[in-house]
């Protein structure tokens, strides 16, 4: 019992008929599990929900915008103080900010609850240069993202070629402020995990309650943790992947962003069979199309 | 002998770069000039052996070696470039839709009209082999009376995925802005449905729609339209730009015969598939390349091609009244 204190807290928790009031105690719920303590001295909040492209929250690949209202409503109710709220992400190659934050409807809740939209490709940054497997790379680095900001990473959970997963990890890798990320795509995990470096989660809120595995489902899940890697942990396993085979999650674990053995707090079961994992026919099938796909951009 | 006619492209976006994979392989049409503001796109041309190269759609117009052009600009750009071109005596395959409104469509077919050239919309539907059959079955009488109609074109409309060489890109700004874009999802997917359903069945008398907003955008990503043809059933047009997957298809209730038909979701291996017989030269049934074929074809024996300017007309009008008489959803 005296090692299981030293691992990391991943909460579950399961919304019924998800609103705003039912989102704000999940969340709360989920944070109370994992002894998340509010009373600290922070400067502002950063919350970097995923939004990854212009799909409607009900597919599973974007943070929905009233999970992300009902983290900021228990966020101010509970850290003590008036804080800066911010919601912020970056441009990438395909999707720009300027039209995702009105399309999936965060300019409205900006509008709502007061706070500040943020385009981190349009915002002050610093370069920091990184060499992997030889290769050098630049990485754009917000100046929102100072030590003295709390960020709360607000994650998806989903299949990603490239990555295998995506959840707390591949969400951080989005605060990048260089839009076209593809060219880090050569050295995925490397770069995943050089930006879990340079920008530290303080916590994690995971939106699950649309996940995408081998279809959407609506699993209605609130999962929360300190730690980005155990988070990504649990994900893996949700997904059916063993995690020791996520190349991002090792290497996060081995520089020290977080810990591989987590215990679960709520029903962690219950999730890890309800989530619709792909079968051995679909990763085939999605695994062959994956170098069709690199054969044809002639990687 | 007929002549081997020189084809112009005008716009290389994601569309422009199938004509121009297309016009490489035509049996009775050279690809002779490309036009595009972007660089990188007039260089990829070049790469592809095409000569003549413009930056202003403007020069390649001027070229008096120039027998036609295809236009594939954003909707914005369709009047003034189809104008201009007909002003310059070339025949005009413009991609669809027609123009942004009626106004700006009725200008472009009284232009054509007044400089006595052909001009032909882009709807791909019209091509497809499956599609064209039941035309010829309707007409037949294989359904009997056709009284229902009910067909969908769903998927992520403007919003693809779209990818080049150097990886994903986004999606271009102006599908983001109304005024430039002219409609929605009803103008974008619908009038493919609105212009074969003319084709199947005629003169539509009475239009009702209903428009949804899912997306917090000024466009409809969701439209349902009835349309009530003169001579003929009641048609459903179900369009949306929300979906992450696609779906088209049509469905024939007719007194005889019933017929669904669905042209999509197609599987990976179905994409895979396709896009092998592309590299492969095997175009003969991509509906895109067969357009192209009988532009030219038309054009060669002098004959007016089909879909005409008038029938892209009559869709902007059938859209216009959609828009008129729409009920909007609370989504």
């Amino acid at each position: 019992m005296g090692g299981e204190q030293n691992l990391s807290l991943v909460s579950f928790v399961r919304v019924k008929n998800p609103d705003n009031r039912t989102l704000k105690e999940a969340i709360k719920e989920s944070l109370d599990k994992i002894e998340f303590d509010f009373d600290r001295k922070v400067g502002k909040l950063v919350i970097k929900p995923n939004m990854c492209y212009y799909y409607h929250p009900s597919t599973g690949d974007v943070t929905d915008p009233l999970f992300v209202s009902a983290l900021i409503d228990v966020l101010r109710e509970n850290f003590p103080g008036n804080h800066e709220i911010l919601i912020a992400e970056a441009d990438a190659s395909a999707m720009k900010c300027r039209y995702s934050f009105g399309i999936l409807g965060y300019d409205k809740i900006a509008d709502e609850k007061g706070i500040k939209l943020v385009n981190l490709s349009e915002e002050k940054s610093r370069t920091v240069e990184v060499k992997i497997n030889g290769l050098d790379f630049q990485f754009h680095i917000p100046e929102i993202f100072s030590d003295s900001n709390f960020v709360v990473n607000v994650p998806k959970i989903k299949y990603m070629s490239g990555s295998r997963i995506s959840c707390a990890l591949k969400n951080m890798f989005g605060c990048n402020a260089h839009a076209r990320k593809s060219v880090y795509h050569v050295a995925l995990h490397e770069a995943i995990v050089v930006m879990n470096k340079l920008v530290r989660t303080d916590l994690v809120v995971v939106d699950g309650l649309f996940v995408v595995g081998r279809s959407t489902k609506q699993l209605n899940l609130v999962m929360a943790s300190k730690d980005p890697v155990a988070v990504d942990v649990a994900a893996s396993k949700m997904l059916g992947i063993n995690p020791q085979r996520v190349q991002q999650i090792v290497s996060a674990s081995k520089e020290g962003i977080g810990k591989m053995d987590f215990r679960p707090v709520g029903d962690f079961d219950y999730f890890r069979k309800a989530f619709p994992k792909r079968t051995f026919k679909d990763n085939a099938r999605a695994k062959a199309a994956s170098i069709y796909l690199r054969v044809l951009k002639g990687e | 002998m007929l002549k081997t006619l020189n084809l112009g492209v005008i716009g290389l976006g994601q569309q422009g770069k199938t004509h121009l994979r297309n016009c490489l392989h035509l049996r009775r049409g050279r690809l002779w000039s490309v036009a595009d503001v972007s660089k990188r796109n007039v260089n990829l041309a070049k790469r592809m052996g095409v000569k003549n190269v413009y930056t202003n759609y403007e020069d390649l117009l001027k070229d008096a070696r120039l027998d036609a052009v295809i236009v594939t600009l954003p909707n914005y750009l369709h009047h003034e470039a189809a104008i201009k071109a007909a002003e310059a005596g070339k025949d005009i395959f413009l991609e669809k839709p027609l123009a942004r409104n009626v106004e700006e469509g009725e200008e472009i077919v009284a232009s054509v009209r007044k400089n006595g050239v052909k001009l032909m919309l882009g709807y791909d539907m019209r091509f497809n082999p499956v599609l064209r059959r039941i035309q010829e079955e309707i007409h037949c009488g294989f359904f009997g009376k056709v009284q229902i109609v009910d067909t969908t074109n769903v998927g992520s409309g403007p919003f693809m995925s779209r990818s080049e060489s150097g990886g994903p890109t986004p999606v271009p700004s102006w599908w983001f802005d109304k005024e430039l874009v002219g409609g929605g999802a009803l103008l974008d997917l619908g009038s493919h449905l609105i212009n074969l359903l003319s084709w199947y069945f005629g003169k539509v008398i009475d239009v009702k729609s209903y428009l949804g907003y899912i997306y917090n955008m000024e466009l409809e990503d969701t439209a349902i339209c009835i349309l009530h043809f003169k001579d003929g059933p009641l048609a459903t047009v179900k369009v949306g730009w929300f979906s992450k997957h696609n779906t088209q298809s049509i469905h024939i209730c007719g007194t005889a015969e019933n017929l669904l038909v669905r042209l999509s979701p197609s599987s990976t291996t179905a994409t895979i598939w396709k896009d092998l017989k592309r590299k492969a030269g095997m175009f003969q049934q991509d509906p895109f390349y067969l357009e192209l074929e009988y532009f030219v074809e038309c054009l060669q024996k002098d004959e007016p091609p089909n879909p005409s300017g008038e029938e892209g007309l009559n869709d902007l009008r059938i859209i216009s009244l959609a828009y008129k008489n729409m009920q909007k959803l609370a989504l």
